[in-house]
């Protein structure tokens, strides 16, 4: 159980962002109102077969990598990467797929933030715990085409077909890559992932079993994991690629599949004051629960109230700003937004909704929107809900039916909550919500340091 | 084909293993050995394995690859013989 006393600090954090040449850029263009979310050639190269072509992707270029197509495989197998900036050695791009190769860099920059040492990093006391929300889809795509419809021998795919495909694979690569001696998991709940580790880590140190994680969610560029959703019709349509991702606003139509990497390093609070750190953000409390109501996919009101008691108890405490899930998904954001002003009440609070910028990262997201949210203490600016031009004036359906117990006032009314640009304000303590298939739900509280 | 004519190929497959320091493939002989001398990882093995047999049109049998030595000549006997072997 949790040990008295014990806080966690954020002190470090770095990732990969759509279009972004660093941390500081991906900041700059969040608090300058931009998106990250552009027309995607490999979806365009599909024509009529692929129904969204917009997401928030992110090149090998962009991240200072070249591929090493196999000669051995067709369809664009990637043999393996090459780190133009020579940050990580070859024996580690090796048995990393892309995503696992963002994680290793974006663990580099938040240890270097952190300002941990050799020793620190290599202690029975550091762990590692991150995830992603699908498989090494890249990879298994053509080594399967290889064997399957080829006929081909298996061993044409090579060595590191499992290495680089395996449910925590950013985990044990980012392990291998730092040498730790503590944990090294993945927690995977869909698109949860990336709070939902975080979450975890921050239970290890908080309970007493390790004083220093590598933490967060990771979603590698991947056509594969796109044409899932694309097929689903649960994508954006029919927007500009700035305009399709609009939480909350009337004409939504679905989400943005974007791609991406946040890491932060958590430590222990007394550890990292006396060795002088900067303390980015505290960890009040995470908490995490499922609907119970056996739908995978729709939102439960009931149990995103629970979510709030869980995290908050009875304290009344009420954050300045809350970071919403907000998918820009017509069921999503009604619900979700109802539930957070039946908890929170119609004032005194703003809300974010940073996928309106970049989009919707699955596994990446609740560890990246965190990132967002520890941006938002530094900056002392609220981010925007880009896009949600018209909320609606109406009830939404299932406000008119006979069972439903939360506020009767349509979308509109909570209107002055959502700012279409950033603005500054006061910002002490952020909550943060993310959901996933499955019906899982997680929060988390993350404050300035006093 | 001359054993040298399999040497000279055998380096420049190592070449693309970037797990190998490109400075020690300078005097590679038949006597060298990929784990010892060349510090290959033992899990790049099999993929220089699959690429000789795509860069001298050969397949190698399970067997053969399961009981290969780790020494160069190892390779270049294995590739003499399979292609003898095909040529029967």
């Amino acid at each position: 159980m949790q040990t008295p006393g014990r806080k966690v600090a954020v002190v470090g954090m770095g990732g990969a962002f759509p279009g972004c040449s660093d941390l500081a850029d991906f900041s700059g263009k969040l608090f300058s109102n931009q998106s990250l979310i552009r027309e995607w050639d490999k979806a365009i190269a599909y024509g009529k077969n692929v129904r969204s072509t917009v997401s928030g992707f992110i090149t090998e270029e962009e991240m200072g990598l070249d591929v090493i197509y196999s000669s051995l495989v067709d369809n664009n197998y990637p043999e393996t990467y090459i780190d133009k900036l020579n940050r990580i050695p070859y024996g580690n791009l090796a048995t990393a797929d892309v995503g696992s190769i963002w994680a290793m860099i974006g663990t580099l920059d938040a240890i270097k933030m952190a300002g941990w040492t050799d020793t620190e990093v290599q202690s029975e006391q550091t762990g590692v715990v991150m995830g992603s929300g699908g498989s090494g889809n890249v990879i298994l795509r053509a080594a399967w085409h290889n064997f399957y419809e080829l006929g081909k021998k298996t061993r044409t795919a090579g060595s590191h077909a499992v290495d680089r495909t395996m449910s925590y694979r950013e985990a044990a690569n980012v392990s291998c890559f730092i040498k730790n001696r503590g944990v090294c998991e993945a927690i995977v709940s869909a698109c949860a992932t990336g709070l939902g580790n975080i979450g975890y880590a921050y239970r290890l140190i908080k309970f007493g079993l390790q004083d220093r994680i590598i933490t967060g969610g990771i979603e590698g560029t991947s056509l594969e994991t796109f044409i899932g959703f694309d097929g689903m019709q649960v994508l954006s349509r029919g927007f500009s690629p700035q305009e399709s991702s609009r939480p909350f606003d009337l004409n939504r139509n679905g989400f943005v599949c974007s791609f991406g990497c946040g890491i932060v390093a958590l430590e222990e609070y007394e550890q990292a004051k006396a060795r002088g750190a900067v303390i980015l953000g505290v960890i009040d409390e995470y908490f995490n629960n499922s609907d119970g109501d056996g739908d995978m996919f729709y939102p439960s009101f009931l149990g995103q109230k629970r979510l709030w008691k869980g995290l908050s108890g009875d304290s009344g405490i009420k954050p300045d700003v809350v970071k919403v899930h907000g998918t820009s998904t017509p069921a999503g954001d009604s619900i979700e937004l109802l539930s957070v002003v039946d908890v929170l009440g119609e004032d005194g609070y703003h809300i974010s909704a940073p996928k309106s910028q970049f989009g919707h990262m699955l596994g990446a997201a609740g560890s990246v929107e965190f990132i967002t949210a520890l941006l938002m203490l530094k900056e002392q600016k609220v981010l925007p809900c880009l896009n949600s031009d018209t909320l609606n004036p109406e009830l939404e359906p299932f406000q008119k039916t006979e069972h439903w117990r939360g506020p009767v006032k349509p979308l509109e009314a909570y209107r002055r909550l959502i700012p279409k640009q950033s603005i500054a304000k006061e910002i002490n303590s952020i909550t943060c919500l993310n959901y996933g298939f499955g019906g899982t739900n997680s929060a988390i509280s993350v404050s300035r340091d006093n | 084909m001359e054993r040298q004519e399999i040497i000279d190929g055998l380096v420049e497959i190592l070449k693309t293993v970037r797990t190998i320091d490109p400075e020690k493939l300078a005097g590679v002989t038949e006597e060298t050995d990929f784990l010892a001398d060349l510090n290959t990882p033992s899990t790049e093995m099999i993929n220089i394995v699959v690429k000789t047999e795509q860069k001298f049109g050969v397949e190698f049998e399970d067997d053969d690859i399961d009981d290969l030595g780790s020494k160069v000549k190892n390779v270049v006997d294995l590739i003499i013989r399979t292609k003898a072997k095909a040529n029967q």
